[in-house]
């Protein structure tokens, strides 16, 4: 069983710097560079709006960060009150997601959308 | 701002022109016409914490929204129209950014010390450096290189196209290759796709390189001689111009 971090935050833009820095603080410890830091940050920003747009949404989003031997696993998990379509990943944010990520999916349907992502450390 | 009764004439016609039309040429001269309202409309929301060349930036994209929007066949006066979609942007961005900016002086400061650390480090090691080895040569503990590392962040919309103060810049001519030709039809495709387009070159520079070539943020600093971190102000940045534009789509 990993260590794991988790993070409940309102589902507004405001609070994506929390789970910025809480993912850049764990990528840390796993001593990532900070090109692979930046990469992380990038990837849970293009995550988080896929779920809760650029304007944010009423609910909230649990983000759980797991500290892999390879890497860091982190997903997120909204809870939404609007009843809205979450947005989902433009063509051009998966591009960038291949491009920063290991592994990353986003799950737009149900009653809680989610994400994931895997970042693994450079060589892992 | 004002325009003599001939010049608002000729102004209503290319608007007339550019709604049935479309054509850039239309498109960019109504956008320039009209640049000294936003120039002006920016300076009534200076001197509260962001770089007046920030807002004239965004007031500018709201001029290019209301460009683009404006229905001349409702008989609204464009100035009246303009006014209204660019002030609103400006205020969305103090409300949506404002606390993004408040950075203490000292993380500031501390976030120009690492601009230049990481960059000799780099060198050093041939490698991106760690958080612990930047730490340890700043002489600051790992917790205060990453509030530096986020406070850079919060210079997203403040002067980020061009370097912080204290900082390298690299010449037009670096940023500017000549490289391009080596795309291919696909990634010219995506690449110089409309958002993307509207992005300043060195920006849409640093996302080809990065997303289509997938240099690291160390290697397109080097590529373009500034600073990875400013690299990765101009990356976040971009992402978020393109995430708004697309919203607004």
């Amino acid at each position: 069983m990993p260590d794991e971090v988790q993070l409940v935050m309102p589902a507004d833009p405001e609070f994506l710097r929390l789970a910025r820095v809480t993912a850049m603080g764990l990528a840390s410890r796993l001593s990532f560079t900070i090109d692979e830091i930046d990469d992380l940050r990038i990837a849970i920003d293009e995550l988080v709006f896929g779920l809760i747009g650029t304007k944010g949404r009423p609910g909230r989003v649990t983000m759980r960060y797991a500290l892999l031997a390879e890497g860091l696993e982190v997903t997120g998990t909204g809870t939404f009150e609007d009843g809205l379509p979450t947005p989902g990943l433009t063509e051009l944010s998966e591009l960038i997601l291949n491009a920063v990520t290991n592994e990353h999916a986003l799950s737009p349907d149900g009653p809680t959308p989610s994400f994931r992502l895997l970042k693994r450390r450079g060589g892992a | 701002m004002a325009f003599d009764a001939d010049r608002r004439q000729e102004l209503r016609e290319k608007f007339t022109e550019f709604a049935a039309s479309r054509h850039p040429a239309a498109r960019a001269e109504l956008i320039e016409a009209h640049l000294g309202l936003a120039e002006y409309l920016a300076r009534r929301f200076a001197n509260r914490g962001e770089p007046l060349d920030d807002l004239v930036q965004v007031a500018s994209t709201g001029l290019i929204k209301a460009v683009d929007r404006f229905e001349p066949e409702r008989g609204l006066e464009f100035s009246t129209y303009a006014t209204h979609t660019i002030v609103g942007e400006l205020k969305r961005h103090f409300r949506d950014k404002g606390w993004a900016v408040r950075v203490p002086r000292r993380m500031q400061e501390l976030h120009l010390r690492l601009s230049t650390l990481v960059s000799s480090l780099n060198q050093q090691l041939g490698r991106s450096p760690t958080v612990a080895e930047i730490a340890t040569a700043a002489g600051v503990s790992e917790e205060e290189v990453l509030e530096a590392l986020e406070a850079g962040q919060a210079y997203r919309f403040t002067s980020l196209d061009a370097p912080m103060p204290g900082e390298e810049a690299g010449s037009l001519a670096t940023t500017l290759g000549d490289d391009d030709a080596q795309m291919t039809d696909v990634e010219h495709r995506v690449a110089l796709s409309p958002l993307i387009q509207k992005l300043p070159a060195r920006q849409q520079k640093i996302l080809h390189l990065r997303f289509f070539e997938g240099l690291t943020q160390s290697e397109i600093a080097s590529r373009l001689e500034i600073s990875q971190m400013h690299v990765s102000r101009l990356l976040a940045r971009s992402l978020a111009v393109l995430r708004e534009a697309a919203e607004d789509e």
